[in-house]
């Protein structure tokens, strides 16, 4: 057997979905092989063989044949093989010693476009981003047709080689942050990518960020919105959503769809969010600040009320408020884990238990219920699960500063989240930032 | 990078940080009628030396005030300077002191005072360690956050005011000049200023644009003596040591759930301070790293952040806060006056050397 097709077999041919399939075309022997598993080998093999019949009642010639169905190249084994494992099959010419990477017919191995899965969209378009890498761009240019966008395709990892595709508007992008982020994929690109933290070590980010680096979105909307501010949009291939790089502060209450409201609304509904992210941070370290530390600051019918709503709780506020916190935070993480059929269960257990039991075994006060209720939802109204996540986190901050020092401890907690935020940078964009346009670098 | 908003409102901030609480005090005690004329004459004094400051400064456009001395000789350099730690040094402990001080007094009743500048240091070192960029960014959030919170207890602190008060307008024998309380009134300007000269070159701003800020910190320079003054009347203000705090302690608003108001324009001008702290502590640390250039700043900073700690530790009472107080007063001057000056002197000499150049 020919060297090539051994060398090939070698690396392959114990995978048992690995086929090789001799043929005949213009009297030439092929060899045909590749994935049975990635390629739909009975479509691929008569879309040969009318191709061939075409060629014969043309009378083309066999050189011009084989230029028809793809480059015709020396052979390599390395190019061969991670063809292969792209779904490619490999056309082998053996008496020429030559073969054609071709593009084969797929097996259908990714679902269709679908509604959004982890963003809701009211009023908007509603297509979403899928595992597809080229699907997305394709989605991208559809939602916007500009000549101004650039899309750059890289492929990273040594073992395998992953699909990333930087896009960007040349008009609003600042070069030097797109230069710089170029700059960065190409010298690290040996690296290998399998989820989101091997991306961020590539983009040289480092490892312990409160706050992400990046916006996720599942919209092609909100993408192209990005790339009108000036932003980056990265796809990595089979992360079925987009990284929006670089992520500000204001992201975290705006959202594109806004905009398809008239202008009162959006603002109403913007402020409510900030609302929501102040309740979030703000509210559990109240309450304990004013419980524990600080009762004398409340107007005296009011302090009374709250004394009497703990009577017969027989911890310390900040115990009570962190048992809660818990065991809110382990209902969130369950209902994210169990299998849809199961859900209900968890949500009716957990509602029995933070909205009844609790209180009536004294366990915790009334009043701290409504609290954490009204945590929790505030807490959703973020824009982006990625930032509630964070938003989520920095409420212990405050919540412990605020059992030590009162409600100084509450005001320390946002100063230090202030200057935390503040010293946040992304390709020297500040996450203060409201803008990383063109030229309008200097806000924030 | 022009940067005049983040500049000019960090200065208003940490201006306005510090406006609040002794000041009054020491413009009631200076003057027994006709206040604003002592603090429209502090104001102009002070809006001249920053203007005379950051002309000098103009003329060493990409260098700050450390290179700006060392070029004229070393010995320059540790005669204008060492004068500045040492300055800003015990300003810095005055203020931690003082802010840890009062916050015990208000609301922190049964938390140590160690506790308390604990946290005031480490937040501001924390600030202070993230550059000069993030402490104005920094700003410019603390000030969207509390900002709101000052503007509406300055409103409902009109609640008592009786305008009788503000009667006699004039006060003929300008007694003021001559007290020593208006001497000491003027810490408020002596520091804030400062700063300015350590930006350059990585952060440019528009004088214009900081001269007005320092212009719209006049009405609340007023506000601070007058509000108290028109509620309590001029002799009975003058006994108290925070006027305004006092005043602010007398507010009930029907609506508003809390009862002591205090409480939150406190809050908010220790965040404004805490802005105040770190900018301090990131000039000195620029400071002491030029002879040292080798050591990393974030260990001096912690080094200038666990010395004052010791410094404000070490001090047992108000009582030694406000001799402290006064033991500053030479330097304050010397600070106020000497270094705005050299430096526009320097600059003079600076561009009479250029304009020898090119012949």
């Amino acid at each position: 057997m020919n060297a090539f097709l051994q060398e090939v077999k070698d690396a392959l041919g114990r995978n048992d979905d690995f086929f090789v399939q001799r043929q005949t075309l213009l009297e030439q022997q092929v060899t045909i092989f590749g994935f049975a598993t990635l390629v739909d080998v009975t479509s691929t093999l008569s879309i040969f063989i009318e191709q061939e019949l075409s060629a014969r009642a043309s009378l083309m010639e066999a050189d011009a044949f084989w230029h028809t169905l793809g480059t015709v190249e020396e052979t390599n084994v390395r190019t061969a093989v991670s063809a292969i494992q792209q779904g490619c099959v490999i056309l082998y010419l053996v008496d020429r010693n030559r073969m054609i990477v071709v593009d084969a017919a797929q097996k259908e191995l990714t679902r269709s476009i679908d509604l959004p899965s982890n963003e809701n969209i009211l009023q908007g378009p509603s297509s979403s981003f899928i595992e597809d890498i080229d699907t997305n761009i394709g989605l991208i240019r559809k939602q916007r047709s500009a000549a101004s966008m650039r899309v750059r395709t890289f492929a990273t990892g040594r073992e395998q080689r992953k699909k990333l595709t930087l896009i960007y508007d040349e008009v609003y992008a600042e070069p030097a942050m797109i230069r710089e982020m170029i700059g960065q994929i190409e010298d690290h690109s040996d690296m290998e990518i399998n989820h989101i933290q091997h991306v961020s070590k590539l983009m040289g980010f480092p490892k312990w960020q409160a706050i992400p680096k990046w916006n996720t979105t599942e919209l092609p909307q909100e993408a192209v919105s990005a790339l009108l501010k000036g932003k980056v949009v990265l796809f990595v291939d089979r992360i079925p959503f987009a990284l929006v790089l670089p992520n500000l502060l204001w992201d975290m209450f705006a959202l594109d769809n806004d905009r398809n409201y008239s202008l009162p609304i959006m603002v109403i509904i913007r402020s409510i969010r900030l609302v929501g992210v102040l309740l979030t941070l703000l509210a559990p370290g109240f309450y304990v600040a004013l419980v524990a530390v600080n009762p004398e600051v409340l107007r005296i019918e009011m302090a009374l009320s709250v004394a009497q709503s703990r009577e017969g709780v027989p911890y310390p506020a900040i115990v009570e408020m962190l048992i809660m916190l818990v065991i809110l935070e382990l209902i969130i993480e369950a209902s994210a884990r169990l299998p849809k059929s199961i859900g209900p269960t968890l949500t009716m257990v957990g509602g029995i238990i933070i909205g009844q039991a609790v209180v009536t075994a004294r366990l915790v006060s009334n009043l701290l219920i409504i609290i954490l209720a009204a945590t929790t939802i505030a807490n959703s109204t973020v824009v982006g699960f990625q930032n509630s996540l964070s938003i989520r986190m920095f409420k212990y901050v405050i919540v412990i500063l605020a059992a030590l020092y009162g409600v100084l401890g509450i005001m320390a907690g946002m100063v230090l989240l202030s200057a935390y935020m503040a010293s946040l940078r992304t390709f020297g964009v500040p996450y203060l930032n409201l803008s990383c346009k063109k030229g309008e670098m200097k806000h924030g | 990078m022009d940067k005049s908003l983040h500049v000019g409102l960090t200065f208003f901030l940490t201006q306005l940080g510090i406006i609040f609480f002794i000041y009054p005090e020491h413009i009631i005690a200076s003057s027994s009628e006709g206040h604003w004329l002592p603090i429209l004459a502090g104001a102009a004094a002070n809006l001249i030396v920053m203007a005379v400051y950051m002309k000098g400064l103009g003329y060493f456009s990409n260098q700050d005030i450390i290179s700006i001395y060392t070029n004229v000789g070393k010995s320059a350099a540790v005669l204008f300077l060492v004068p500045v730690i040492f300055y800003l040094y015990m300003v810095n402990v005055i203020a931690v002191r003082a802010f840890a001080e009062i916050i015990t007094i208000v609301f922190l009743s049964n938390t140590p005072i160690w506790a308390v500048t604990g946290l005031l240091l480490f937040i501001s070192t924390y600030i202070a360690a993230n550059g000069i960029a993030s402490i104005f960014r920094t700003g410019v959030l603390l000030a969207i956050l509390f900002l709101p919170s000052i503007g509406f207890i300055l409103t409902i602190s009109f609640q008592n005011v009786d305008w009788h008060y503000i009667l006699p307008l004039i006060e003929k024998r300008f007694e003021f000049l001559t007290s020593i309380s208006y001497m000491k009134s003027f810490y408020v300007f002596a520091t804030s200023f400062l700063f300015l000269g350590f930006v350059q070159p990585e952060i440019t701003y528009s004088s214009k644009k900081l001269l007005l800020a320092a212009l719209s910190l006049i009405p609340f320079l007023l506000l601070a003596v007058y509000i108290p003054v028109l509620t309590f009347g001029r002799s009975t203000a003058s006994t108290f040591k925070f006027p305004f705090v006092m005043l602010v302690g007398t507010i009930h608003v029907n609506w508003l759930m809390f009862d002591r108001v205090t409480l939150f324009l406190l809050l908010s001008l220790i965040t404004f301070t805490m802005l105040f702290i770190a900018l301090l502590i990131w000039q000195m640390s620029r400071m002491i790293s030029r002879p040292l250039p080798k050591v990393k700043p974030v260990y001096l900073l912690l080094f200038i952040s666990a010395v004052t700690y010791i410094g404000c530790i070490m001090i047992p009472n108000w009582q030694d806060v406000e001799e402290l107080f006064i033991c500053n007063m030479v330097l304050r001057i010397y600070v106020w006056l000497i270094i705005p000056f050299s430096i526009y002197f320097l600059g003079l000499r600076e561009k009479r050397k250029r304009s020898y150049e090119p012949t």
